[in-house]
């Protein structure tokens, strides 16, 4: 499989590098010659310079054989061009791009029916609000994730002191009282994941996922002592696009919200979009402000600045002062690694939330979307089982999935539920599988129909 | 950098190259030459110590892999290769020292061609064998090929292609590393079989034949007999070899582009058009000079064809003894030796490319001294080069200037006359093969002293590596932590 990138910029290299890693073929084009000589001194990638809208560039790069083509400059007009383009020379080709400015976002049915034929348009800012929301749910845990329309959720938490689960065997874990299962995807240990067997035993600071169905999902929690209190009050600090769009979605659940912003003119214009929303001028690190505006009493602080570092210090300092926990806005994948040592609870990045989406839509065979898990070692795949497929008709135990996937959920018609070993697959169900990196590949290649002939 | 990547590649291309050895092995049997059982002994230890490394070394699959460590492994790899090639020689009583076994070897993977064997045709067939089948896993790398079919290396074999794969600006033929060496692979062993035919329909042997081919697609030069190609005394044995060199001296990705049905790939490549065009105007110039000696014009053609094409290659065959001809033919036969083939091909020296490059930047040097406030680009193919990549060439073109010159002060310094030891340096560095004088076209290397001969084993390895992956070896900065 052929996948053409235009742009090598935090976004593309990610996306270059997640897809490179799994033997498919990757083309990057940029105008930077430094972006690509990085991208091509790490990643085994062919790169071609040039502007991405340019149709001979495209042509140059191969696009007509190409299966996928991302436009991921940081550019809206280049990307809504260069899809223009590749639509022209390779109408097959499905499009991927990515798309900042709301105008646009309004046209997305139009940009899908016609010229372009954009399969989908990605929005980072509503992918990270996306992300924060689903923190929001979930406050007590690390990491959250919803499949099957939100019947499935995968919820990463850490076991600190005074959880029961620490010194347990996996296979004497407690059960739900209705029956309901649960199952312990993966245990992150120090920085390493393991996909774990009945025999493991849970450590403390373990950092643990489990799957289970969303309606036994208070009492899984409660189960395993993880913070449920619904989320009342919020700061947010940032009042840019990011921030304006996680207001609005705050106000609509009615949740108690107040937005700090430093540029008095960015405040007005908050102020005439938003209703219930206090908005408040000042510097999101002025002690006298969070003081003022109660900062003890937040069962949240989001800081969504452009600026990474005030972000992380206006959290930390947020947290200091009393604050329930914190989501920082960062950037820079490079900083990712820090994040827990420094005490920030969540982290969102429009551009990782934006890798995240990118990579469910490029996924072969009938996978319908995919998630990754921290530092990215891992994913969660969801896949419809077509009739013909190896796979259906057969026991768990008995389909040869590789070392390191499992499959966590299996849903069929309006039915829900966490299989186990004997569970038979059916076509037509869809299954949730949880894999490292190293497997995917495999994975893609089991769920895909055997080759058919006319 | 990490010892264990280094050694765990080592090892494993140390068993790629135990298993190759049953080629000769097969050879022998066939053809009852006594050296089975010094090819099965080699063969033996190559594996042992190979296995040895691969299971005492081994690493997570895909880790990445730096730079610096790329380079190191494609040295040390080079290295060991030319150390284990050796081993058959060496037990099969080729040679009397090892250092004579060594020096054969290295001609060999760095298809320089020059040999020390004094008379050929009296070495066990299985053993000519390997000496030309290792020329032809030199000619295109044997990096290239290991990145070609072992599934092991994705993420750090971009370094280790660029730091093998002679050219300036290397070009990747497909998105994924593994297939562009496929291809290279596949392009190069595919024009290897098509020159074996054509040879034999000449009246070559069969043995001859693949001996040849192994040895003309890598411009390597070894020849099967004491007298070269000249032993053949054919108009059409030359003329294929001349054809079969000229495709070996020109990119391969050009080769690619013309199965994949473009006609006018070479002359759509201003380096091509420019390497064709060195090669007439040399001739035509050589074949004058000669005329007088031949007294015919065919004749003369004839041998000064063959001649500047087995040197401007880099291949090092020989048709004619090229030292009775007037001073100026050698004179520019020698200075052919350092200009070699194109970039991106089997050939060595310096590269086509990089003395177009180098011209170019000369006459925009020029032309800012009349218009000063000129604005110009160095350009290639109508697309401009980047500053980068022309002062690279300047530096390598500086290096392999510099290096030539020590080396020959060097030799010299071991006794060895002027001629000699000016024209050995050129041909070793240059991976051509014959020289000038005790080294010339119809002598060998077997008279140098000893420590001589380790000089020119460094020579070799620079001009094949082009310089820089080897040098480096030589800086303090690369093995501090």
């Amino acid at each position: 499989m052929k996948v053409v990138i235009i742009g090598a910029g935090e976004v593309g290299y990610h996306i270059a590098s997640r897809i490179a890693f799994e033997q498919k073929e990757v083309v990057v084009i940029d105008t930077s010659e430094d972006a690509l000589r990085h991208v091509s001194e790490s990643i085994d990638v062919q790169v071609v310079h040039g502007s991405g809208s340019s149709p001979s560039v495209l042509k140059e790069a191969g696009i007509e054989d190409a299966r996928i083509f991302l436009a991921v400059t940081d550019s809206d007009h280049v990307n809504i061009v260069a899809c223009l383009f590749a639509d022209y020379i390779s109408p097959k080709t499905t499009k991927l791009v990515r798309l900042r400015d709301t105008d646009y976002i309004a046209y997305k049915k139009k940009l899908q029916t016609y010229s372009p034929h954009i399969h989908t348009v990605i929005n980072p800012d509503v992918e990270a609000v996306r992300a924060i929301e689903r923190f929001m749910s979930v406050p007590g845990a690390v990491d959250v994730g919803d499949f099957a329309d939100g019947r499935i959720q995968l919820i990463g938490f850490r076991l600190e002191k005074g959880s029961p689960l620490p010194g347990l065997r996996l296979m004497d874990m407690p059960k739900l009282e209705n029956g309901g299962n649960i199952l312990i995807a993966a245990v992150i240990r120090q920085e390493e994941l393991i996909i774990p067997s009945g025999k493991d035993v849970l450590k403390e600071g373990d950092l643990v996922y489990i799957v289970c169905e969303t309606r036994y999902l208070t009492q899984t929690l409660s189960l395993f002592k993880i913070d449920t209190t619904p989320v009342r009050r919020v700061m947010l600090i940032g009042g840019g696009r990011v921030g304006f769009k996680m207001a609005s979605a705050l106000e609509k659940r009615s949740i108690k919200t107040k937005i700090i912003e430093k540029d008095p003119k960015v405040c007005l214009k908050l102020a005439e979009n938003l209703n219930k929303v206090m908005v408040l001028q000042g510097d999101g690190t002025d002690q006298n402000l969070l003081l003022e505006e109660n900062i003890q009493n937040m069962d949240m602080v989001i800081t969504l600045t452009g600026d990474e570092e005030t972000n992380i210090l206006s959290s930390l300092l947020a947290k200091r002062m009393g604050a329930k926990s914190n989501i920082t806005r960062i950037s820079k994948f490079s900083y990712f690694p820090l994040v827990e040592a420094i005490g920030i609870d969540h982290i969102v990045s429009p551009r990782l939330s934006a890798v995240n989406t990118i990579l469910q839509h490029i996924r072969e065979g009938n996978v319908l979307s995919a998630i990754s898990i921290k530092g990215e070692q891992a994913e969660v795949l969801e896949a419809i089982v077509s009739h013909d497929s190896n796979v259906s008709g057969k026991s768990l135990q008995k389909i040869p999935f590789p070392k390191g996937a499992l499959v966590v959920g299996v849903v069929r018609k309006d039915d829900t539920f966490i299989p186990t070993g004997s569970t038979i697959i059916q076509a037509d169900d869809r299954i949730i599988i949880f894999a490292v990196r190293e497997v995917i590949a495999k994975i893609e290649k089991i769920m895909t129909v055997p080759l058919k002939f006319y | 950098m990490r010892w264990r990547y280094i050694l765990w590649f080592v090892g494993t291309l140390s068993c790629f190259l135990g298993l190759t050895m049953i080629i000769p092995l097969i050879c022998s049997f066939l053809t009852h030459d006594n050296a089975s059982w010094p090819i099965l002994k080699s063969a033996g230890i190559t594996l042992i110590v190979g296995l040895l490394l691969f299971f005492g070394f081994r690493i997570p699959n895909n880790d990445h892999i730096s730079p610096r460590e790329g380079i190191a492994i494609v040295a040390m790899g080079w290295i060991a290769a030319g150390f284990f090639s050796a081993l058959p020689f060496y037990f099969g009583h080729a040679f009397d020292t090892f250092t004579d076994a060594f020096f054969e070897s290295v001609s060999g993977i760095t298809t320089t061609g020059a040999s020390v064997m004094t008379n050929i045709e009296a070495v066990p067939a299985s053993l000519l064998l390997w000496r030309s089948f290792i020329q032809w896993l030199g000619g295109m790398g044997i990096i290239v090929l290991s990145l070609a079919i072992l599934p092991l290396l994705g993420v750090g074999g971009m370094q280790m292609y660029k730091a093998e794969v002679p050219s300036p600006v290397p070009d990747k033929l497909k998105p994924r590393i593994r297939d562009t060496a496929m291809i290279l692979w596949k392009v190069y062993a595919g024009i290897t079989i098509a020159e074996v035919i054509f040879l034999m329909f000449g009246g070559m042997s069969f043995y001859d034949s693949i001996n040849h081919a192994l040895t003309t697609m890598p411009t390597g030069g070894f020849s099967t007999k004491n007298a070269s190609v000249a032993h053949y005394d054919s108009v059409y044995i030359e003329t294929v070899i001349i054809v079969f060199m000229m495709l070996a001296g020109i990119n391969f990705s050009l080769h690619y582009q013309l199965l994949m049905g473009k006609p006018l790939a070479f002359w759509k490549d201003s380096e091509c058009r420019f390497f064709i065009f060195f090669v007439f105007i040399i001739t035509l110039v050589l074949t004058f000079n000669i005329y007088p000696i031949y007294d015919s014009i065919g004749k003369s053609l004839r041998y000064a064809s063959f001649q500047v094409v087995s040197i401007i290659t880099t291949t090092g065959y020989g048709s004619a003894d090229y030292e009775l001809w007037p001073s100026m033919t050698q004179i520019i036969l020698i200075l052919c030796m350092f200009i070699g083939a194109s970039a991106g091909s089997t050939g060595g020296g310096m590269k086509c490319l990089r003395i177009m490059i180098y011209f170019k930047y000369c006459y925009k040097e020029l032309i800012s001294l009349i218009h000063p406030r000129a604005v110009s680009q160095i350009k290639l193919n109508g697309k401009p080069v980047s500053s980068e990549v022309v002062s690279s060439v300047l530096g390598f073109l500086g290096l392999f200037v510099g290096l030539f010159a020590i080396n020959t002060v060097l030799l010299a310094a071991l006794g060895v006359d002027l001629v000699t030891a000016f024209s050995a340096v050129a041909s070793a560095i240059g991976n051509i093969g014959p020289g000038l004088g005790t080294v010339g076209p119809t002598d060998n290397y077997a008279s140098l002293p000893s420590l001589g001969k380790w000089l020119l084993v460094w020579c070799m390895l620079l001009g094949r590596l082009e310089i820089y992956t080897i040098i480096i070896l030589l800086i303090p900065e690369f093995w501090r932590k």
